[in-house]
C-alpha cells in the first residue's frame, strides 16, 4: 500500500523528510502543516515518521550493555598501560 | 572551518581528539571508548553481525590510538572513524568461512544508478546468547526492522539517525552525493516506519 493515496499527497510526501529535518522555509512548512490539518493520512505518516526517528535517536543515546562496556574499558586501560610501560622502558 | 560556538557531536569529537593528541589521558580514554562504541553499534546495526563486534572494536581501538598522534584535521576524525570501522567490518566478512568468493563488500557492492554502491546482503547466522544480549540493548523490534531494510538504506538511516552524523559526513563515508543521502534517508525512514508500525 502506498503512503500517498493521491497525487497531491504524493507531491507533498516528497518534502516530508526535508520538513522533519527543518530544511524547509516558513512558507513551505505552513503549507505542509495546512495539508496535514486536513489530511489524516498524511498527518499519520508525519507522526509515524516522527516516532520512528525518535526511536532511532533513543537507541543512539543508549549506553552500551554493561558487559560490553566493561570489556571496552578493560581494553582501553590495557592499551594505555602497555603504552606507559613502553614509554618508561625507553626513558 | 568550524566556529568556536559549534557544539555538535562532530565538534565534540574534534575537541576530544585535540586534547588526546596533546597528551590528555582522560580525553584519550574517552575517545577510545567512543571509538569502540561506534564499532559495536556499526557491527550490530549496519552489518547485522554482532559476532564480529569484539574484533571490530579491537581494531577501532588500536587504529584510533595510532591515528590520534598524527592527525592533521581533528574535524575530519569522525568521518575517518566511521570509514575505518566500516572497512574493519568488510574485512571480517571477507575472511568469514563460507563467504561467497564474489563478495566484494560488506556494505558495498557494485556502483548503483544513484552514484553510490548497491549493497550486498549476507545471510545471518543463528542468534546465540551474545546476540540475545545485544538484542535487548537496541531493542529486538528496532533491530529486526533495520535488518529487513536493504543494506544501502540501513547504513544511511543508522548513520544519520542513530549515530547523528551529518548528511555531508554520510556522503563522504558512502561515496554518495548529499542529495542521494537525503533521498535514501527519506526512503529508509518510510520503510522503517512501515516495519515498526505495520497498518
Amino acid at each position: 500500500m502506498s503512503d500517498a493515496p493521491d497525487a497531491g499527497c504524493r507531491d507533498l510526501m516528497t518534502h516530508i523528510s526535508a520538513y522533519l529535518d527543518g530544511d524547509l522555509d516558513a512558507v513551505e512548512c505552513a503549507a505542509i502543516e495546512r495539508h496535514c490539518a486536513e489530511c489524516p493520512h498524511c498527518r499519520d505518516v508525519v507522526e509515524g515518521l516522527r516516532r520512528t526517528i525518535a526511536l532511532c535517536r533513543e537507541t543512539g543515546a543508549a549506553p552500551l550493555p554493561p558487559l560490553v562496556r566493561e570489556k571496552a574499558r578493560a581494553s582501553v586501560r590495557q592499551l594505555l598501560a602497555r603504552h606507559d610501560a613502553e614509554k618508561s622502558s625507553r626513558n | 572551518m568550524r566556529s568556536a560556538t559549534d557544539t555538535g557531536p562532530g565538534a565534540a569529537y574534534a575537541i576530544l581528539v585535540r586534547d588526546a593528541a596533546a597528551g590528555d589521558r582522560d580525553a584519550m580514554e574517552r575517545l577510545l571508548m567512543r571509538a569502540q562504541e561506534v564499532a559495536y553499534r556499526f557491527s550490530l546495526l549496519i552489518c547485522g553481525h554482532p559476532e564480529d563486534a569484539e574484533d571490530v572494536m579491537q581494531d577501532a581501538l588500536l587504529k584510533t590510538y595510532q591515528h590520534v598522534s598524527r592527525i592533521s584535521d581533528p574535524d575530519a576524525f569522525r568521518t575517518w572513524l566511521y570509514t575505518t570501522v566500516r572497512n574493519a567490518c568488510l574485512m571480517k566478512r571477507r575472511r568469514r568461512v563460507g563467504e561467497p568468493a564474489h563478495m566484494v563488500s560488506i556494505e558495498q557492492g557494485a556502483r548503483s544508478a544513484d552514484g553510490g554502491f548497491a549493497e550486498l546482503d549476507v545471510a545471518d547466522s543463528a542468534r546465540g546468547p551474545e546476540q540475545q544480549l545485544q538484542d535487548s540493548w537496541a531493542g529486538q523490534r528496532l533491530q529486526s526492522a533495520l535488518q529487513s531494510l536493504p543494506r544501502a538504506y540501513r547504513a544511511v538511516i543508522v548513520m544519520r539517525e542513530i549515530e547523528g552524523l551529518t548528511t555531508r559526513e554520510v556522503a563522504e563515508i558512502t561515496g554518495l552525493s548529499e542529495a542521494n543521502v537525503k533521498q535514501r534517508l527519506h526512503r529508509a525512514r518510510v520503510m522503517l516506519r512501515h516495519k515498526l508500525e505495520p497498518s
